[in-house]
């Protein structure tokens, strides 16, 4: 335990806090139970009316259990945090902590389920499993270029909407930044150039949502470890064989044809998207000032930015958005998920599609509107009505998709997403104010 | 969009083809450590496309996009002593850029060089690839080839 000294005073209260509670997450009751009687409802024999009316009907288990409001998150355990592949055990505290998020912001009941499995196979037959128990699925933390594979195959395959948020959260909350940022410096998506530096998971996941959302892939630059991504690359071959996803990108983006690092990127471009690891020397001033004038930058990695913002500011990016809550415009991937899956189980969606996820994005975008500004192109958290918003947006979105089961307007969709929010709030007041959760040891 | 051409290769063209050959034993040696590229494979590639350009009963064309060299490929007619079909058209090295597959130029390209090879007398048209080519495995079989000959190797 010595080496806690060191440690941030966050993980000091994690560390503790986790062994006090044993864990973030259990199970309440939505039914009263006022005596041992009650389980004749609850339980047998009563309950078998309810299993017959299901086995009658499938569908029904959406309106007769919490299938409707259920979701699982999932991870192999390959890819946590900046962690690396550190097992299924040892991401439980991280699914159990985005369980908890999901509760508390989007009303929804997730379990943390993390699975031990030898390969890609077993991963997705596994998952498949579990789609009769479950209104929606939540990939969480597998490694690239793997979890491609996983969301493309479990999207097509599966009934219930799955959702990798390290891909779709985080290319979401990009796309709504990037709506915003270039409303401020006077762009359109159409004819603004774009540099991705780093092609993991999220920055591919943003290549590909913003093609969709009607970027030219042409304006797109991606630059990986070797430079920048071109369809005549040394080692092309090689990446249709390793990682297909950044084969696509390098074949379809680049209309230029720029060829080396990121000086030779970022020459004439007007965005910069960073999720390219630890920095905060990653990229340097002089890289920047090549940008065009009025340049907008989101250095995402977390902890510590590819560049700090005061940097890039001085090298004349006008918006500068990280993954940081301490600085302006926090590109964090909690203002949409949360908000995503209320709105998807709301019309028990049969998947998320790319529009629905740009749907979310323009609302979330909207959202920040009304105070815009190079310093507030993203909501901030604590304003909780947004996640409302950006699920009713979902659900609409959804309905004009074909994938609701069910038909609502967009006013019921915002009252009950109002109202399933405020209901989780308001218990967790409740046990709270009544020392059911008590506070944390001091 | 210019179309693509099919054409002979010149001296012209060299530069660029021998870009594409390098390229395919790149490729190559991903899949097979006994393929491992020998130094100055673009130089030897450079030197094999000029003689292979002067010498009889060889053929070579590139696929063009304006002046931009696409693919190429490179065959010679052969014979086989002791079986029938005797004359054989045998295709040994072929490559197409990338960005430029999936538009059925790669078939339009064997296509063409079956023509030719045939024109030449050639009553069957082969080609060699390493085994676990993949990309190129599956090429060939998506466009009727079946394997024929199988190379094995031992390394002590």
């Amino acid at each position: 335990m010595k080496k806690q000294k060191g440690m941030p005073d966050a993980s000091k209260k994690a560390m503790a806090y986790s062994k006090f509670y044993g864990g973030k997450i259990g199970v309440v009751p939505k039914v009263p139970v006022h005596s041992l009687q009650d389980f004749s409802v609850w339980y047998t024999p009563g309950v078998g009316a309810v299993s017959m009316a299901i086995h009658a009907d499938t569908s029904l288990s959406y309106d007769y259990t919490n299938r409707w409001n259920t979701i699982a998150v999932i991870t192999d355990g390959t890819r946590v945090l900046g962690l690396g592949n550190i097992g299924p055990e040892a991401s439980l505290p991280v699914m159990e902590g985005k369980a908890l998020i999901y509760k508390f912001l989007g009303g929804v009941d997730a379990h943390a389920l993390p699975l031990r499995v030898a390969n890609t196979e077993q991963f997705i037959a596994t998952v498949k499993a579990l789609e009769p128990s479950l209104g929606g699925i939540n990939l969480e933390d597998i490694e690239s270029p793997k979890c491609f594979d996983i969301l493309d195959r479990l999207r097509s395959e599966m009934h219930i909407p799955v959702w990798h948020d390290d891909q779709q959260g985080t290319a979401g909350v990009i796309l709504a930044g990037l709506y915003n940022a270039l409303k401020v410096t006077d762009r359109t998506l159409k004819g603004t150039r774009i540099v991705f530096f780093g092609a993991g998971a999220a920055n591919i996941a943003a290549a590909r949502l913003l093609m969709q959302a009607g970027c030219d892939p042409g304006d797109l630059i991606m630059l990986d470890s070797k430079g920048i991504l071109h369809p005549e690359r040394e080692d092309i071959d090689q990446l249709l064989l390793r990682n297909k996803w950044k084969y696509e990108i390098a074949i379809k983006t680049n209309a230029p044809r720029l060829k080396g690092g990121l000086e030779n990127a970022l020459r004439g471009a007007d965005v910069l998207v960073a999720a390219a690891g630890q920095g905060p020397n990653l990229i340097k001033k002089k890289e920047v000032e090549l940008m065009n004038k009025r340049a907008v930058t989101f250095l995402l990695a977390n902890p510590v930015p590819e560049m700090w913002p005061t940097d890039a500011h001085a090298a004349g990016a006008e918006v500068v958005a990280t993954g940081r809550s301490d600085f302006p415009n926090q590109v964090n991937n909690s203002l949409l998920f949360p908000a995503i899956f209320r709105g998807a189980l709301d019309v028990r969606a049969k998947t998320i599609t790319d529009k629905m996820v740009i749907a979310a994005a323009t609302e979330l975008a909207a959202f920040a509107e009304n105070n815009l500004s190079a310093e507030h192109i993203i909501p901030n958290m604590d304003d909780w009505v947004v996640y409302a918003r950006v699920a009713s947006a979902v659900g609409m979105s959804a309905q004009k998709e074909g994938q609701a089961r069910l038909r609502m307007t967009e006013k019921d969709l915002l009252r009950s997403a109002v109202e399933r929010i405020e209901h989780s709030r308001k218990t967790m007041k409740v046990l709270v104010e009544s020392g059911v959760i008590s506070e944390p040891p001091k | 969009m210019e179309p693509t051409q099919i054409r002979a290769a010149t001296k012209n063209d060299v530069d660029a083809i021998a870009d594409l050959i390098a390229r395919t034993k790149r490729l190559n040696s991903e899949f097979d450590p006994l393929f491992g590229v020998a130094q100055h494979a673009q130089d030897k590639a450079r030197e094999y496309l000029l003689a292979t350009l002067k010498k009889p009963g060889t053929i070579l064309l590139v696929a063009s996009k304006g002046m931009k060299v696409v693919g190429s490929i490179r065959a010679e007619l052969r014979e086989r002593e002791f079986y029938e079909p005797h004359k054989v058209g045998h295709i040994t090295d072929f490559y197409i850029l990338p960005e430029f597959r999936r538009s059925a130029l790669g078939k339009q390209v064997i296509e063409k060089m079956s023509g030719e090879l045939r024109k030449m007398g050639a009553q069957m048209i082969t080609c060699e690839v390493p085994t676990r080519n993949e990309i190129a495995v599956r090429f060939y079989e998506k466009n009727g080839f079946r394997p024929l000959l199988q190379t094995f190797a031992k390394l002590d």
